[in-house]
């Protein structure tokens, strides 16, 4: 008997991936996606599933990472949305290439433009056209359902086209529904395993698929996929019907699904859980005596074009909900593609084409009757007023804001987590650099929280590209003379600096940019809500690296980026700790002398407690952090010009066990684990003392 | 949504006092509703170290002529005054 729980869709998907015996996962978090991959973190981490897990630095590698476990041969699974969809960009438009039917879910987000972290299809469209098969779903069992199909669609060998799995963020991804969940052994019989004949394993066949093709053959490919999408239509239907007969539930045909059309004159089009309020309004509507029907996309690629030239006989006008715009065409995607659909026909309904609940708008039912009722009239009527009509709501501002007389480069009242060691960072940074200072800051906590309340610009920068934006900056107010009077400063996380980050800022440090790097370093991706990034201790327990029945937390030692930025020969590298204000203030003077001066890149690394994510009592943040640094877990250095000096010395370091034992990130550790813990810190102490003898470093002139 | 105020008269650019980015300028949430417990300061073992003022989060505390001064609309009651003070001049309580 299936087993019925009650979940948010992103465990729905997580289920869904655990059933179907995924076996490669790459993961980089991003809201509103990151659970599904902490669920399946979970399942691995207890031994529900087995599975290599891959935390990818960046979106970038995490589709590389699933594309090379598909072409190596196994069922892979990545998820991601928004930004850090359009940053793997590149690689989603290699995967149809190379055959790889992999599935991707994603748990849609607007893509910036203006940001939100609430759903619409601006990051799905410029994905849209690439030969992916694309499908949105509408509930929680929809998305655990898809996922099997999808990979049985997918590894069709007339397919074999990788997948996308679109569900909307917030509103299916973190909202609870009553959810089956298929027998294991059922779900088996219905997807057999992923046993590719075309994988490349040099110890079967030297095939590899090629990544180039003539010029003459571009064409001739592009029709091919064509067809092979075209093909797959077939795919889609029968397995949504063989899904039916092993489990119960189909979704109307696997393209569309038609509600409460028969004898109507006009149908409203709709794609994702949007469409379940617009079914109310359908309800309404015909029980008022209006011939109005609904039908959802669920596949969105290949598009079912003949099934709503089919619609389209029956009907006189047609009401296209669009979640997506195509700027500059003055419509939406989904209206487009529904009037190419339909432009052959020679007798073509009216169309309307909607748009509504970008950024994550609500569209209510009464919104959706009132669309009903647009297209009613222009079927009244026979004509249409106007072609593409907005759904806009007015906008009310919450909290309470307290505005203060004095100017200041930073105000109290920030949405910061209570006892947040980040703002304790911030405060005192942008109070030694004032008022000439602009901050440039890749998406984490410190943006959501702290930029509302800074009193200078406060610039957001692309994830990876923090250190690309300062670089246009600095060389901006260089060219107008002021390069020596304007600080220009990042305010980046561990994973903005240490990981995504890093391949910016290296390139800033090698170009001598004169800019001030700030890492304030909470040790994992605080803002998604505790996943591991390349800054987390060794042991630590976050989400993506659990305690369970085989893990025991993170697995691997963190970077050592001052050292890695040293490298780069840049006159100031220095890490500091909120424990020890002085030295901090001192440091991000100097940093600001030298920049000042022209002198090239400065670096500070600051380590920032986080009473939410390491599990402390928020009025332990200064402690935590003192104990770090005498304990030696958070050495306190300084690199000028080449010449290393440990700043804080204590005559004996503290026992690890001292730093460790206050935090429930670390709660789960066993006597061994601290005892290497202890290892790691007294080796990179002593590695450090080292480096202070030698004077300089070698390799600074 | 019309009626929007377009900075700089460019229609479309959005200023200052976003979500994400501009920097706010003017000031901050009220956040006093988030606290539990309340620092209570004792002025007679104060030694105006001024340690506090600088560790606070919010910067809800500033430097007053008696010893630090508590804006209470925006401490969150974090406590970390009180676990720093080193003459322990400072209780948290409950309100």
């Amino acid at each position: 008997m299936p087993e019925v729980d009650v979940m948010p869709g992103n465990k729905a998907v997580a289920y869904g991936v655990k059933l179907s015996r995924v076996k490669g996962i790459a993961l980089f978090p991003i809201t509103p996606q990151t659970t599904i991959v902490e669920y399946l973190a979970d399942f691995i981490a207890n031994g529900e599933l087995e599975a290599e897990y891959i935390h990818a630095e960046g979106e970038h590698t995490a589709m590389a990472v699933a594309i090379g476990l598909s072409l190596s041969g196994v069922r892979a699974f990545t998820a991601t949305n928004s930004q850090g969809l359009a940053y793997m960009h590149e690689c989603v438009a290699q995967a149809p290439a190379y055959r790889t039917p992999l599935l991707m879910a994603i748990a849609n987000r607007t893509l910036g433009w203006f940001w939100s972290i609430q759903p619409d299809y601006s990051d799905v469209m410029p994905e849209l056209n690439l030969g992916w098969m694309i499908q949105f779903v509408e509930s929680n069992q929809e998305c655990l359902d898809t996922v099997i199909q999808l990979y049985k669609i997918a590894e069709d060998r007339r397919v074999l086209l990788p997948a996308m799995l679109c569900l909307d963020g917030f509103y299916l991804s973190y909202s609870n529904e009553r959810v089956e969940i298929p027998d294991q052994e059922d779900v088996d019989d219905f997807l057999p395993p992923y046993e590719p004949k075309h994988a490349v394993d040099p110890t079967v066949s030297d095939f590899a698929p090629g990544a180039g093709l003539p010029p003459p053959l571009h064409t001739t490919y592009r029709r091919i996929y064509e067809e092979i999408l075209n093909d797959a239509k077939e795919v889609i239907k029968e397995v949504n019907e063989d899904f039916g007969k092993h489990f119960g539930r189909t979704y109307g045909n696997g393209l569309i699904e038609e509600y409460r059309c028969e004898d109507v004159d006009a149908i409203l089009v709709t794609m994702g859980s949007m469409t379940t309020a617009a079914r109310r309004a359908i309800d309404e509507l015909q029980a008022d005596g209006h011939r109005i029907g609904l039908v959802r996309v669920k596949t969105m690629r290949p598009f079912p074009s003949e099934e709503f030239r089919r619609l389209a006989e029956d009907v006189e006008a047609i009401g296209v909900v669009d979640r997506m715009v195509l700027h500059g065409t003055g419509g939406g995607g989904l209206g487009a593609d529904m009037k190419s659909a339909l432009y052959s026909m020679e007798d073509r309904p009216l169309i309307i084409n909607f748009i509504a609940g970008m950024g994550g708008d609500d569209i209510s039912t009464m919104d959706f009757r009132k669309m009903g009722e647009r297209v009613l009239k222009a079927v009244e009527r026979g004509r249409v007023e106007r072609e593409v009509e907005y759904i806009e709501h007015p906008f009310k501002p919450a909290g309470r804001l307290v505005p203060l007389k004095e100017k200041r480069v930073i105000y109290p009242g920030s949405g910061g987590c209570t006892g947040c060691g980040a703002s304790i960072i911030l405060r005192h940074v942008l109070d030694v650099l004032g008022p000439s200072t602009v901050v440039v800051d890749p998406p984490n906590c410190a943006g959501v929280n702290y930029s509302s309340v800074v009193g200078v610009p406060w610039i957001l920068a692309n994830y990876a590209a923090t250190a690309g934006y300062q670089t246009g900056l600095y060389r901006g107010y260089k060219l107008k003379g002021k390069a020596d009077k304007i600080h220009v400063v990042s305010f980046a996380g561990d994973g903005g600096t240490v990981d995504i980050g890093l391949q910016a800022l290296s390139g800033a440090a090698e170009r001598g940019e004169s800019i001030i790097w700030i890492c304030y370093d909470n040790e994992a991706y605080m803002n998604t809500g505790i996943q591991r990034s390349g800054s987390t201790p060794l042991y630590a327990r976050t989400t993506t690296t659990p305690a369970g029945r085989l893990w025991r937390g993170k697995r691997e030692r963190p970077k050592n980026v001052p050292l890695i930025m040293a490298a780069h020969g840049i006159p100031y590298v220095a890490t500091a700790s909120i424990a020890f204000i002085p030295d901090l203030r001192r440091k991000v003077k100097r940093a600001a002398e030298i920049t000042s001066a022209g002198k090239g890149l400065a670096y500070i690394h600051i380590q920032a407690p986080c009473p939410t994510g390491w599990y402390y009592p928020p009025e332990k943040t200064v402690e935590v952090a003192r104990l770090a640094v005498l304990t030696g877990a958070w050495p306190l250095i300084e690199i000028e010009e080449g010449r290393v000096k440990l700043n804080i010395k204590p005559k004996k370091l503290r026992p690890i066990k001292e730093y460790l034992r206050l935090q429930g990130r670390f709660r789960h550790l066993t006597d061994e684990q601290i005892e290497e813990i202890q290892q790691w810190v007294n080796e990179s102490w002593e590695s450090w003392l080292k480096l202070e003898e030698m004077g300089k470093l070698p390799w600074y002139r | 949504m019309s009626g929007e105020k377009h900075p700089l008269g460019i229609k479309g650019l959005v200023g200052r006092g976003g979500l994400l980015s501009g920097g706010g300028g003017v000031g901050g949430m009220y956040v006093g509703d988030w606290r539990v417990f309340t620092p209570k300061i004792d002025y007679e073992k104060c030694t105006k170290c001024w340690l506090c003022v600088a560790y606070c989060p919010e910067a809800a505390l500033s430097k007053g002529e008696e010893g630090p001064q508590l804006d209470p609309r925006f401490c969150k009651g974090c406590g970390v005054c009180a676990n720093e003070c080193p003459v322990k001049a400072i209780e948290m309580v409950r309100e």
